[in-house]
């Protein structure tokens, strides 16, 4: 299996102890290249460490990465931006006060030099930036707005389509449509297809088991700190990802099948 | 299908009007400094005889380069959230160890660029401390304000100290080039700088985000505590200079120089439009809060009002504007 198909990223054996809580115990996780993996888990379940774990923010006690077959070592987010890995944070990391292009461009703006002074190429930025936007279908009248006057979900694109824009090979995004509206919603979910298509690996973390259903392929649970289970979309049902988020205890009908799957919690 | 595209169109046609207004709103700052500043030139020029003439415009410009040049340095440091109150105590330390080194004898143009760099040094300690450190830019400036002012007393004993009045060195502030006072030149060179490094360089565009949301510019791979470092140096540097200016003007060293010139100079700044939470700044908006500040000062003397008006006048302004402004912005910003 390891020579006949090579994975996008392969995570084995990944474990993190802070002080008395083990947060990831043996946690593995593969992705292939395109695909959109739903990681799901309650809180503390330990996603968004094993997240960070694959975006250099947190450095694990024990496992190995591979990306595309190479075995690689991220202390530092750099490191895992350099492997190609970008990930969007649930805060967003954006200047209110600064325009759209700015923040698309932010620390690697176009330059002109004159008189050995570099400046901003104001209109080279705007210009790509309104490439990039229509490339990956993020409506935005101007590109000379000011962040803090877009919506929720505008602002959300921008930083997925400032994340995308590093050309990444997996991108990795946590809670991209908690607090959204409706319509916001969609459009960030087209937005992540739009990624994918492009070739992307795609990491989506979220609590909004309905959107799983819509951009996914593969659902990955965990619970308190193990991988439990794993899913092709195409073979669950969002009562059977519940069980496997509650851990089965609350377990009732769907329970009779979902046993058969082995994993016991 | 015909549904869907019928609500994208009204989605953008909605976006577009909010830019329309937003355009208004993000230069309402502006545009009402700008009008404080027309409102009072029109009542002096009405009220006073004098005020409208060359001469005494000139004398204004020449007046508030030293107001003008530390306040367009101070929007950078107030833009990035942080503030430096030690300009005044600068001010007063480079007057009067111009005036000490130019009576050792030492050559006018190394006098110039021994006090810049004394400056810039002075801001780059304190900009250590605010940046590396993270100690509160107030608390930094504030001991800068009293260690450097009680330098300056002890160097001079609190007496002023003469400049020799065919020093060339006071073609700095004396001298006039093209019917414009030699000050005023200064100013407008060093606000065109600027403006430039403020709107259309990499450097300007951190500072505006540090202000903003230092975190992500840190995460975009900028070394903002180097950027957050060098706007003090900048505003000491630019203080150094208008020490200069006006020890060339005066024609003494005065420890006693600038004495609560740092709240004229963030009352400009504020003036104008600079947010003092960071992340929002304009060197125009300065540069209208600044005149304005000095045309307040000139027009009550020159309507034979007493002085101590100015500021009582000055205080008052600041406040409607900024409560003009508040009202705009919280208008113009309704995410998060």
């Amino acid at each position: 299996m390891s020579s006949g198909e090579t994975y996008r990223v392969r995570m084995s054996g990944i474990s993190k102890r802070y002080n008395a809580i083990q947060t990831l115990d043996d946690v593995s996780l593969v992705l292939k290249p395109g695909e959109v993996l739903g990681l799901v888990g309650d809180n503390g379940a330990g996603k968004s460490t094993l997240s960070k774990v694959l975006s250099g923010a947190v450095v694990p006690d024990a496992g190995t990465i591979e990306i595309d077959g190479m075995p690689v070592t991220f202390n530092s987010p750099a490191d895992s931006r350099a492997a190609r890995v970008e990930m969007v944070y649930q805060d967003l990391s954006l200047c209110d006060t600064v325009d759209v292009a700015g923040n698309l461009f932010l620390g690697r703006e176009p330059r002109r030099r004159i008189a050995g002074i570099s400046f901003l190429d104001k209109k080279r930025m705007h210009e790509q930036t309104r490439q990039m936007l229509d490339r990956l279908g993020i409506v935005i009248a101007d590109t000379r707005l000011k962040v803090e006057n877009l919506s929720g979900g505008q602002r959300q694109s921008i930083a997925i389509g400032r994340a995308a824009s590093f050309e990444p090979s997996v991108l990795i995004m946590d809670e991209p449509t908690a607090a959204l509206a409706v319509a916001e919603v969609e459009a960030v979910l087209d937005l992540i297809r739009a990624v994918s298509a492009r070739g992307v690996s795609v990491i989506l973390i979220t609590h909004r088991l309905q959107d799983l259903f819509l951009v996914c392929d593969r659902i990955q649970v965990m619970y308190e700190g193990r991988n439990v289970a794993e899913r092709l979309i195409g073979e669950t049902n969002i009562e059977d990802v519940v069980n496997l988020i509650v851990g089965r205890k609350f377990s009732a009908r769907s329970a009779t099948s979902a046993y058969r799957d082995g994993a016991p919690a | 299908m015909s549904d869907v595209s019928s609500t994208h169109s009204a989605q953008s046609r909605r976006v577009r009007e909010g830019t329309w207004r937003d355009a208004v709103l993000a230069n309402g700052s502006v545009v009402s400094i700008a009008l404080f500043f027309l409102v009072v030139c029109v009542i002096f020029s009405v009220t006073t005889d004098a005020f409208l003439t060359s001469p005494n415009l000139l004398n204004i410009l020449r007046q508030s380069a030293p107001l003008l040049i530390v306040a367009a340095a101070m929007t950078f440091v107030i833009t990035t959230g942080g503030i430096d109150l030690s300009v005044g105590s600068v001010l007063a330390l480079v007057a009067t160890l111009s005036a000490t080194l130019l009576q050792l004898g030492l050559p006018w143009p190394a006098v110039i660029l021994a006090m810049l760099a004394l400056g810039a040094l002075l801001g780059a300690v304190q900009g250590y401390f605010v940046a590396y450190e993270g100690i509160p830019a107030f608390i930094v400036t504030l001991a800068g304000l009293s260690v450097i002012r009680g330098v300056a007393l002890l160097i001079t004993g609190g007496y002023s100290i003469p400049i020799e009045p065919g020093s060339p060195f006071t073609v700095l502030g004396r001298a006039w080039f093209l019917g414009v006072p030699a000050p005023a030149l200064i100013a407008l060179a060093i606000l065109a700088i600027a403006y430039i490094a403020f709107n259309e360089t990499p450097f300007g565009r951190y500072v505006t985000g540090i202000g903003a949301n230092a975190e992500a510019v840190r995460r975009a791979g900028v070394n903002t505590r180097l950027t957050t470092l060098f706007v003090y140096v900048i505003s000491a540097a630019a203080a150094a200079l208008a020490g200069i200016i006006i020890a060339a003007r005066l024609g003494s060293g005065s420890s006693n120089a600038g004495q609560g010139f740092e709240l004229e100079v963030i009352a400009a700044v504020v003036l104008g439009g600079t947010s003092l939470f960071g992340g929002r700044g304009t060197i125009i908006g300065t540069v209208l809060g600044a005149l304005t500040v000095a045309v307040i000062g000139n027009g009550l003397i020159l309507a034979h009002l007493s002085p101590f008006l100015t500021p009582i006048v000055t205080g008052t302004i600041i406040l409607v504007a900024i409560w003009l402004n508040f009202r705009l912005f919280r208008g113009a910003v309704r995410s998060r």
